[in-house]
């Protein structure tokens, strides 16, 4: 079979270039499209991780820095690039003679070696000061050890009497510091490398295996600041959350006073007090409860280190004083309860906070969920038949086979731990 | 057509393809391995287009390409490096780690010198214009690549000897040496007449060194380093941790390198006294909160004329299975005036369970209470 070519007809000619005119608008408008979606996106009104929103000192020297380097840096942009796209269309391969080829002019190059360096020096100023501001430490008015492991964060407050810490706290997950101290973080991590930022608060930092970095916080005021790990850490790095819990300095004294009350036990008969036997059972091999003791009286004590590969797990002293659990993933508060305390006023805030999970406002759904099957909840490496790389130690939390009844009982005890 | 270069990574794309949909339907799909097939088949599919695309770069002409058709390609040793190469990465598979790694080296060292090679050989009709078109392209890799794998030897060789001769025999064999390398690198570039001899003194060199490294890597490191890496040292019982010398911890340097920046608190002897800084507060302390579970270093500064030595208390232990209590914990080297050593520490239980946990300097009052929450 043969093809013999086809005139090419003035209809046809014209139907060619109307397709391309055709395919033109098409890609004109995808593109159109995807950066108006881009747009849009910026203009979310639930962002609670906005870099653009400062809430304290140190957020508010970067976002000084931004708004000075992102016009430059953006009107650099776009004259490069509207020069290059001129050149390319300008002086296309039409079929012309190649013109003569010259080395260089000095005057041109002259003016663009120094324009741009002034222009860096101009960024870099502003840019170094901003560094060295935010490295100081000598103004600091309270220190908090915070450890990121696989996938989340503890807090330990060491004894700060200034602070009304006479002996230490320990806690995860949210982060809570009094408005207006000047709080330095002490990053350090049980296995990988993790990143700490709350956007709202100040930039990112890693927390690496055996260094200190330091990371400075300051909240203007009371309300809740989410951040995120920013350095990916396995499996359930996206899920590895944080909340800052900037509290008045009155709200966190009672914060303070309440971490530092001594565990009771619950009751006798009841459903708590059979819940913290089954936590004793079950869950202290890992999980730390300051001042639990077994039906000698004698203390326990956890042992995460013989069971989990970073060492640790979380502490579970006064949970209930904290409003999510699981690194910061899940809400221990249901969804009411959560908006009450996310959207209060600065006033109101702490006394809200300060009330801890109620019975009304537990989200026992979560918190069943969790206990009934935790790697179903939240991605980790907790098949018992797949630790032969950690020599048998889980990352992340196993499912513990608890029946219902056990269930039960253990979210009774939890809810009693103030 | 398809250009040589083109060819191969095509193929390599079609294997990668193939290998990620078995693997992700036989192995596991959620596998690390199957993102790396499939990130195989994806690089390997973008070079493939742009060898084709550019023609592997040097074929310029169609005539160019004609006549690599009609000419043979040149004998090569690459297939042999390249067979040989796979079968080291079976026996690695079957045998050790270390034979797999260099068998892999040696296999993607073998079928990149090989495409290039048969790519150079069909450039042209030209055999010495094919020759400068393979050496432009892997001229550039081949020196660097070699020196760097010949710097690697020497200095594991080098490294070999310096782990078993003795501390005081260390420096003076480390200054010999550097003389050595000075005095051959000042001769080739003074007296280029004499190239030949100096090349022979290199060779003499690297002989020796090889000889020196493989026996000294036989005879295994010096005793300290080699009790220090059979021995974890914290969890010795506290032993001749006194102000006098230690047969023990005297002679075991700290196998960690941390920096200065990645201590958590400082602790000073001064004048007879002994006091604490955390890293972020301004005043001295006289508590440091250490993580628990979590390797932690602390700062030793000797600021006294006589030598001293920091110990952590880290509470007690119960011998075997007896009642009896044997006190933890570690220390550093007897440090002397205005210097310093790093004393790391990792304490699993929380000093209300364990403790009281301390730091103190023995010959000096006072101490730096330990809380591990």
């Amino acid at each position: 079979m043969s093809h013999t070519p086809q005139p090419q007809t003035t209809e046809n000619a014209m139907d060619t270039v109307s397709h391309v005119k055709n395919s033109r608008r098409r890609i004109a408008a995808t593109l159109a499209g995807v950066a108006g979606t881009i747009a849009l996106a910026g203009c979310a009104q639930n962002a609670p991780q906005d870099t653009w929103v400062p809430k304290g000192d140190n957020a508010q020297k970067i976002d000084t820095l931004q708004k000075i380097v992102f016009p430059i840096a953006g009107i650099v942009g776009v004259l490069v690039l509207a020069l290059a796209a001129y050149i390319f269309i300008k002086f296309r391969d039409k079929g012309q003679a190649i013109p003569a080829q010259s080395h260089g002019k000095p005057t041109v190059e002259i003016i663009l070696t120094i324009v741009p360096a002034l222009i860096l020096t101009v960024v870099g100023v502003f840019t170094f000061r901003t560094i060295m501001d935010l490295a100081k430490t000598e103004d600091t008015q309270m220190v908090i050890n915070v450890t990121g492991q696989q996938w989340w964060w503890e807090y330990d407050y060491p004894v700060q009497t200034e602070q009304g810490i006479s002996q230490p706290i320990i806690t995860s997950g949210q982060l809570v510091l009094p408005v207006g101290t000047n709080v330095l973080l002490r990053e350090t991590s049980r296995d990988v490398i993790h990143s700490y930022w709350i956007p709202a608060l100040n930039g990112k930092k890693d927390a690496v295996p055996g260094r200190i970095h330091l990371l400075r916080l300051q909240a203007d005021k009371p309300g809740i600041y989410a951040g995120q790990c920013t350095e990916f850490c396995g499996l359930s790095h996206a899920n590895m959350r944080m909340e800052a819990i900037a509290l008045s300095k009155e709200d966190f004294a009672k914060w303070v006073a309440n971490q530092q009350k001594a565990y009771t036990s619950p009751a006798e008969g009841t459903k708590a007090k059979e819940g913290e036997t089954v936590f004793i059972n079950q869950c202290s091999r890992c999980h730390q409860v300051n001042g639990l003791k077994d039906a000698n009286g004698k203390a326990i004590i956890s042992a995460p280190d013989e069971n989990v590969y970073a060492g640790a797990a979380p502490n579970l002293s006064h949970l209930m004083s904290r409003n999510t659990f699981a690194g910061a993933m899940f809400d221990l508060v249901n969804q009411k309860c959560r908006d009450d305390v996310w959207n209060a006023s600065s006033d109101a805030f702490g006394a809200k906070y300060l009330t801890g999970v109620t019975t009304d406002c537990l989200n026992e759904k979560n918190l069943r969920a969790w206990l009934r099957n935790a790697p179903a909840m939240k991605p980790m490496y907790s098949d018992p038949t797949k630790l032969a790389k950690t020599g048998g130690k889980y990352r992340g939390m196993p499912n513990l086979g608890l029946s219902e009844d056990d269930i039960d009982k253990v979210v009774a005890y939890l809810s009693t731990l103030k | 057509m398809f250009t040589p270069g083109s060819k191969y990574f095509l193929g390599l794309t079609g294997l990668a393809l193939v290998s990620a949909v078995l693997y992700t339907f036989l192995v596991n799909p959620s596998d690390l391995g199957a993102y790396a097939l499939f990130g195989l088949f994806l690089n390997a599919a973008v070079v493939a287009g742009f060898s084709f695309f550019t023609r592997d770069g040097d074929a310029d002409t169609v005539e160019e390409a004609i006549a690599a058709n009609t000419e043979a390609s040149a004998p090569s040793f690459w297939p042999i490096v390249f067979a040989l190469g796979g079968a080291l990465v079976l026996l690695g598979l079957a045998t050790n780690e270390v034979v797999f790694v260099i068998g892999l080296g040696v296999f993607a060292g073998g079928a990149i010198e090989w495409a290039i090679q048969n790519w150079a050989d069909r450039a042209s009709a030209d055999s010495s214009f094919n020759s400068f078109v393979r050496h432009r392209a892997v001229g550039a890799l081949d020196y660097p690549g070699l020196a760097a794998v010949a710097l690697g030897v020497i200095a594991y060789l080098f490294s070999r000897i310096m782990l078993t001769v003795s501390k005081e025999q260390a420096p003076i064999i480390f200054i010999i040496a550097a003389a050595i390398v000075l005095t051959v690198g000042v001769l080739i570039g003074s007296k280029p007449e004499m190239r030949g001899k100096t090349s022979l003194i290199v060779v003499a060199g690297v002989l020796v060194l090889a000889i020196a490294g493989v026996s000294s890597g036989i005879s295994g490191e010096r005793h300290e380093l080699a009790v220090v890496s059979e021995e974890n040292p914290y969890a010795v019982a506290n032993r001749e941790c006194g102000a006098e010398a230690s047969a023990h911890y005297d002679h075991i340097a700290n196998n960690k390198v941390p920096l200065k920046s990645a201590v958590l608190a400082t602790i000073f002897v001064k004048e007879g006294k002994i006091s604490a800084q955390m890293v972020g507060l301004k005043k001295d302390v006289d508590t440091i909160t250490i993580p628990r579970s979590n390797a932690t270093s602390i700062l030793f500064r000797n600021l006294d004329k006589e030598e001293h030595r920091l110990v952590a208390n880290l509470g007690e232990v119960k011998v075997g299975s007896t009642d009896v209590m044997e006190k933890v914990g570690t220390c550093t080297q007897l440090t002397g005036k205005d210097q310093e050593q790093v004393l790391t520490v990792s304490i699993p239980k929380p000093s209300f369970a364990n403790g009281p946990y301390s730091l103190t300097v023995p010959g000096i009052d006072g101490e730096i209470k330990v809380v591990v929450p």
